[in-house]
């Protein structure tokens, strides 16, 4: 594989070109060749598509995509360009059977196929939610730490160091980070749990040296550091100084691309071509362990239909081709406490798991109201994800329809459901009788309609 | 050609973004001796119109309301003198700053509300992403805008969209602008904490309140 810092010379040296022009004269017309020579269609009928040939097509068209188009470096407004050799000698020399975490809490993020009968890697802990206080985010971290399913944590985002509202790039942006790994190697802690892996270090950090000073009160070897690719495929010097810090470190990087649904790549058939072509940059620029793709609807964020299915078809073209494991991220439009909350991560976990990736629960209510976050939705859909393992493709498409079906029709106008403070004992960090009964509400359903089995009982419910 | 024709053919050149088409429309037309208003009016506001329709459903995508509103400001280039001389100016809608806020680097939201506040007739002035306060309230002052609108996605750079605020009354000139703000961490209710003027969930919303804005 190209050496980093042959990328970096390519960022600093390679052709320059407005960032315009990129959009509009080669991302695009690029992106619209190779979706119309491929065949590329987006089939509502079929969220969860079972068609080895369409996923080859559209691994297919990305790499032609990725070879003919680049990346853009926002600093230098330089493309950054690879061959398809150097394409292709990256995803044969990419880390492998890497181990995320230490000790008895340490895990491998294993490469997985579609039907795979492997269990998926779950990761969740309330990744990005906004919370107001350092408790609610010790019982939220815990809470989730203490399930025997859960394999990684996703850190919530703190709003405010005592009191002062935490701005990015300012000393309270640094504080938050900190602070924010301190606490969840508390919460950790008192799980029981110390080993375990933090998938995504510091949710409340967003620049480079936020992400730096919190690794110094952390373990850099074993806490990965969330390194974005900017829409679409851009980077700047923000993440690649990420990438230079977490190599020096050897810190494990958890690649991560957002494809918006509605952007620059277009409908869900130019969402999933650049998602797929996203899967070699995350190993050739962000040096990446792992892709972390999170497909996203500009208004409907990752649990609409179309959403669902560029996920699930660009999941399929990567893990049947690529060697880089995959860990799909999404959000739920609706609150904690809402039969529409689970019914939104269940649809997009049962496809990305049967398409051969892991799952990572982060946000509900859109990651915007604040203290809207809750541990209950993502301890179950871990036992969603454990029981579709192996399913075949076809009947998770029917699920997934049936689901679909179910809350579709409240995605402009989601419940925003209760908050943590509402929802939870504030004194244990345990769920009130209400949420509690929901959750088996809930489970009950799956089993009844969609014959899913539960095998493996949560921590309290 | 007739003259229905002509405006067909100027609406589907805007409507598939082709400026090149576009202009050859826009010459066509008037050596066939249609006016730059009608042109305007009854060629490319249609299509304009219809590129907004389509994209609310989810029809077409950033990229088709990008390409529509460059082969409008191009034809405008072209179309803009004919009007003065015809003393005719066409009077913009009102005039928009937009910028991602200091500290975010997100532009996807920010270009989809900024190419459809083009298509509804506002002047725009983009100031891309990672804008300070004070870089919103100096172009506004020097182009006289009506509207300001600052996006943020990040939970920690929408306190930037306050300080463009504070920034407006230290220069004492909060009231003279609308101050509309969006992106993935807002709400109605953070809008309405910081005293903004409005909050856009979708494009939609925020083209809604900036055309209440100028009414």
């Amino acid at each position: 594989m190209l050496s980093f810092s042959t990328v970096v010379e390519r960022a600093l040296n390679g052709p320059i070109c407005s960032e315009r022009d990129f959009e509009l004269e080669v991302f695009v017309p690029n992106l619209r060749k190779v979706i119309e020579k491929y065949g590329i269609k987006y089939e509502p009928q079929n969220p969860v598509p079972a068609d080895n040939d369409l996923a080859d097509r559209v691994w297919a068209a990305a790499m032609e995509f990725l070879c003919e188009t680049g990346v853009y470096c926002l600093d230098t407004e330089r493309l950054i360009l690879f061959t398809r050799d150097e394409i292709e000698g990256a995803l044969e020399t990419g880390p492998r059977g890497v181990v995320f975490g230490e000790g008895k809490d340490a895990r491998v993020i294993p490469r997985r196929w579609p039907e795979d009968k492997t269990p998926p890697f779950c990761s969740g802990g309330g990744g990005g939610c906004l919370v107001s206080s350092e408790w609610i985010y010790l019982n939220l971290v815990k809470a989730y730490a203490e399930d025997h399913l859960s394999d990684g944590i996703t850190t919530p985002s703190l709003t405010n160091v005592d009191g002062q509202q935490i701005i990015a790039g300012s000393p309270l942006g640094v504080e938050g980070a900190i602070r924010s790994l301190i606490l969840t190697r508390e919460a950790l802690r008192r799980a029981g749990r110390p080993g375990m892996p933090i998938v995504n270090v510091i949710a409340t950090g967003v620049k480079c040296q936020e992400h730096i000073a919190a690794q110094r009160f952390g373990t850099p070897a074993t806490d990965h550091i969330e390194v974005g690719t900017v829409h679409e495929m851009k980077v700047d010097f923000d993440s690649l100084n990420k990438v230079a810090y977490s190599l020096a470190v050897g810190s494990l990087i958890f690649a991560e691309n957002g494809v918006i649904l509605g952007g620059l790549s277009g409908g869900p058939a130019g969402t999933a071509v650049v998602t797929a072509a996203y899967n070699p940059v995350d190993l050739l620029i962000l040096r990446g362990a792992v892709q972390h793709p999170f497909p996203t609807h500009f208004e409907l964020l990752t649990s609409s239909r179309d959403a669902i299915w560029a996920r699930n078809v660009a999941t399929q073209a990567v893990t049947r081709h690529s060697p880089l494991p995959v860990v799909n991220l999404g959000y739920t439009l609706a609150g904690p406490m809402t039969k529409m909350g689970f019914y939104e991560f269940s649809a997009w976990v049962i496809g990305a798991v049967v398409s051969g990736s892991s799952i990572e629960i982060v946000s509900q209510a859109k990651g915007v109201a604040l203290d809207h976050c809750s541990s209950a939705e993502p301890i179950f859909i871990n036992r969603v994800a454990h029981a579709v393992a192996g399913m075949s493709r076809k009947e998770a498409n029917k699920i997934v329809v049936a689901l679909l079906e179910k809350y579709e029709g409240q995605l402009r106008n989601p419940p925003t459901g209760q908050r943590y403070q509402e929802c939870y004992d504030m004194a244990t960090g345990k769920p009130n009788k209400e949420l509690i009964e929901l959750y088996r509400e809930v489970r009950q359903e799956m089993t009844d309609q969609f014959g899913l089995r539960f095998q493996h009982a949560s921590p309290y419910l | 050609m007739s003259n229905e024709s002509t405006y067909k053919r100027l609406s589907a050149a805007i409507i598939a973004g082709d400026k090149d088409k576009l202009l050859a429309a826009v010459e066509d037309a008037l050596r066939e001796g249609v006016t730059a208003s009608e042109i305007i009016e009854r060629g490319m506001s249609p299509g304009m119109k219809e590129v907004g329709e389509r994209f609310a459903r989810y029809e077409i995508y950033l990229p088709e309301m990008m390409m529509a509103a460059e082969a409008w400001e191009q034809a405008m280039k072209v179309l803009e003198p004919k009007l003065l001389a015809a003393g005719a100016e066409r009077k913009k809608v009102g005039r928009v700053v937009i910028g991602t806020v200091k500290g975010d680097i997100h532009s996807i939201g920010k270009n989809i509300v900024a190419a459809m506040l083009k298509m509804s007739g506002f002047e725009v002035f983009d100031l891309g992403v990672e804008v300070a306060a004070s870089a919103f309230v100096m172009k506004a002052e020097e182009v006289g805008a009506d509207i300001l609108a600052a996006s943020a996605l990040m939970s920690t750079t929408t306190p930037q969209q306050k300080e463009i605020i504070e920034h407006l009354k230290a220069r004492g000139v909060r009231d003279k602008y609308c101050v509309l703000v969006g992106g993935g961490s807002t709400s109605q209710e953070w809008a309405n904490s910081i005293g903004a003027d409005g909050y856009g969930r979708t494009a939609g919303d925020a083209v809604a309140l900036a055309l209440k804005a100028v009414s």
